[in-house]
């Protein structure tokens, strides 16, 4: 039985416990109240007829009104005080509300117990299917270079192919192993940035100076893949993020640029800053693949790969976009992208609290 | 389809460096092969050529290699298939043999295994279609049923007409050619599927249940589709008198 299933019993089982007790407890208490004030009017009435004996005996009405206060003694005939006897009904009556109270307090209390615990339960349990279905996916991402690598290897062993063949098996290998090896980062960086225990940091950033140290880190690369990359932002413009986080974010996001730019062969990146009320925005541009409209959202999930097979020698993991939306969900900022449709290039747009004193 | 003299191999696999690997060792061992990154090009390239195998990644970007195994079938298209995937416990297998695929190898993979297997899918469609090839073996007749090996149709005894997928064509096929022997769980699976596909040999029963309902006037007391208890199965074409 799983340990939803006994949480579901038990407490069925205790629910059902309790308003059986609850309901018993109120029932006795009424037979009490009951009781206890049946028992009181049999003591007033015990007065009530010693009163009219001492009438009948021709006592004073007025002497047997200061001996037996709580009855009437008007016209000759004694009687229980009609203050009296409203108020016997009204202890019984109050009584029988204030059990009533308590016992559906009782319940609400034990009820809204279970409501926390069930809560608190089915939180940890999302958290573990996540869990799984991340080590899951992680497993099934590795297995695909994993085989790659494990054909080139037994082509070589089983074909001893030309040294020029050789070569491509064994360039081959070398990316397959690359891409393990980012695979891995990404995917430790990821799993970090879930649990939320990222050592994030913030402070005013200048946005320029971020985005051309990355873009010169991977000047080779874009010269290779023939891909211009044009950045316009004005060095007023600081952020508040931090350090390291911003540069991840770049570096993702111009890499994402360049992945959607390598089946077409050639084409450009445009990354502009400009100021908004508050904020600082960046919009990254490429020539490239684009997307369907409808995929906007889903790009910024794990493991979504619009164009997995990549082209010209680049793989994605599926991890860069969604460490991006995370990374700026920390700077209190935001992400998203646009496209025209697929083929027409598309634009991701980061936005970044500005930098207190540097506000535009 | 029609038999090529070098078959032709169409490998739809999105990764491009394990489907490089996959169509050169293919080439070398002497296949004609194609190939497609996703599965709408694949849909494409099949409206204009044909193969004599499809190895198939199952999860593709756009539609997936068990829908688009489904897809073929339901337009008739029996190429065999050969599932590639990194998806390899048991349910998935199944899923992938119900959609209507021959084999599922789960990644990484041995480069030998994968060839082993490739040429024994295409071995047991060469024993198929030579095995229909003459008039007299490319149909058959028993209790008012005929059936067209190479059409994959059938018309039952009450008139009704069946399209029959490869693996039932295949183990009508198996028993119509040892008529009257027993054959054997074992030997079906080895003939029609391959050897360790399935996980069970209750998937030849179920089989058998489907051709019994199909063909058989009273499924319940079969005359042609006979269980010999804890061997296997045999087919009487005259009926079980």
């Amino acid at each position: 039985m799983t340990a939803r299933r006994v949480f579901q019993l038990t407490t069925l089982a205790l629910v059902l416990v309790s308003v059986v007790q609850v309901g018993w407890w109120l029932l006795d208490q009424q037979r009490y109240t009951r009781a206890t004030v049946a028992a009181q009017r049999d003591a007033y009435a015990g007065q009530v007829a010693a009163a009219q004996a001492l009438l009948d005996a021709g006592v004073e009405p007025a002497r047997v009104a200061q001996l037996l206060p709580k009855v009437d003694v008007g016209g000759g005939r004694a009687a229980l005080a009609p203050a009296v006897s409203a108020a016997l009904e009204n202890e019984e009556r109050s009584r029988h509300r204030q059990y009533a109270w308590e016992g559906a307090f009782f319940l609400l209390a034990l009820g809204l117990c279970i409501a926390v615990i069930a809560r608190a339960l089915r939180a940890e349990a999302q958290v573990r299917a996540e869990q799984d279905s991340f080590l899951a996916l992680v497993s099934h991402q590795f297995k695909t270079p994993l085989a790659s690598l494990q054909l080139s290897l037994e082509t070589l062993a089983l074909r001893s192919p030309p040294p020029e063949q050789a070569r491509v098996l064994i360039e081959r290998m070398l990316a397959d192993l690359a891409r393990m090896e980012l695979m891995v980062t990404q995917i430790l960086e990821s799993a970090r940035l879930e649990r939320g225990r990222a050592d994030f940091r913030p402070e005013p950033v200048q946005l320029a100076g971020a985005v051309a140290r990355v873009v010169t880190q991977l000047e080779e690369r874009t010269r290779r893949a023939q891909v211009s990359v044009r950045s316009s932002i004005s060095p007023e413009l600081y952020v508040v993020s931090d350090p390291l986080a911003l540069d991840v974010v770049v570096r993702n996001v111009l890499e994402n640029a360049l992945a959607a730019l390598a089946p077409v062969g050639a084409g450009s990146v445009t990354l502009e800053g400009r100021p908004l009320s508050g904020e600082v925005e960046l919009a990254v541009a490429d020539t490239g693949v684009g997307f369907a409209s409808a995929d906007g959202a889903r790009l910024f999930e794990k493991f979504t790969r619009l164009h997995p097979g990549g082209g010209g020698g680049y793989y994605g993991t599926g991890l860069g976009l969604f460490i991006v939306r995370r990374l700026m969900e920390l700077a209190h900022g935001r992400v998203s992208a646009h496209s025209e449709g697929e083929g027409r290039g598309a634009c991701f747009v980061l936005t970044w609290p500005a930098a207190a004193g540097r506000v535009p | 389809m029609s038999p090529a003299a070098t078959p032709r191999v169409l490998v739809v696999e999105d990764d491009r460096h394990l489907a490089a690997g996959v169509l050169e060792n293919l080439r070398a061992e002497g296949y004609e092969v194609a190939s497609a990154t996703d599965g709408e090009a694949a849909l494409a390239w099949l409206a204009q050529g044909t193969a004599a195998l499809i190895v198939l990644d199952v999860m593709l970007p756009g539609i997936d290699g068990f829908a688009l195994c489904r897809t073929l079938r339901e337009r008739g298209d029996n190429t065999p298939v050969l599932f590639l995937t990194a998806r390899g416990d048991p349910a998935d297998r199944v899923r992938g043999l119900e959609s209507g695929g021959d084999d599922y190898l789960a990644k990484p993979f041995h480069l030998q295994e994968f060839l082993l297997r490739v040429r024994a899918i295409l071995r047991r469609w060469d024993w198929y279609r030579s095995a229909s090839a003459e008039p007299a073996t490319a149909q058959l007749r028993f209790g008012g049923n005929e059936v067209d090996f190479r059409a994959f149709r059938a018309r039952a005894w009450n008139g009704e007409a069946h399209e029959l997928t490869e693996k039932e064509a295949m183990i009508l096929k198996v028993l119509a050619e040892h008529g009257g022997e027993i054959v054997s769980r074992e030997d079906l699976l080895e003939k029609v599927w391959g050897y360790d596909v399935f996980p069970s040999t209750r998937t030849v029963d179920n089989f058998i249940l489907r051709l019994r309902k199909r063909f058989e006037r009273d499924p319940a007391n079969p005359r042609h589709f006979l269980t010999v208890w804890g061997v296997g199965y045999r087919f009487l074409r005259e009926g079980e008198p």
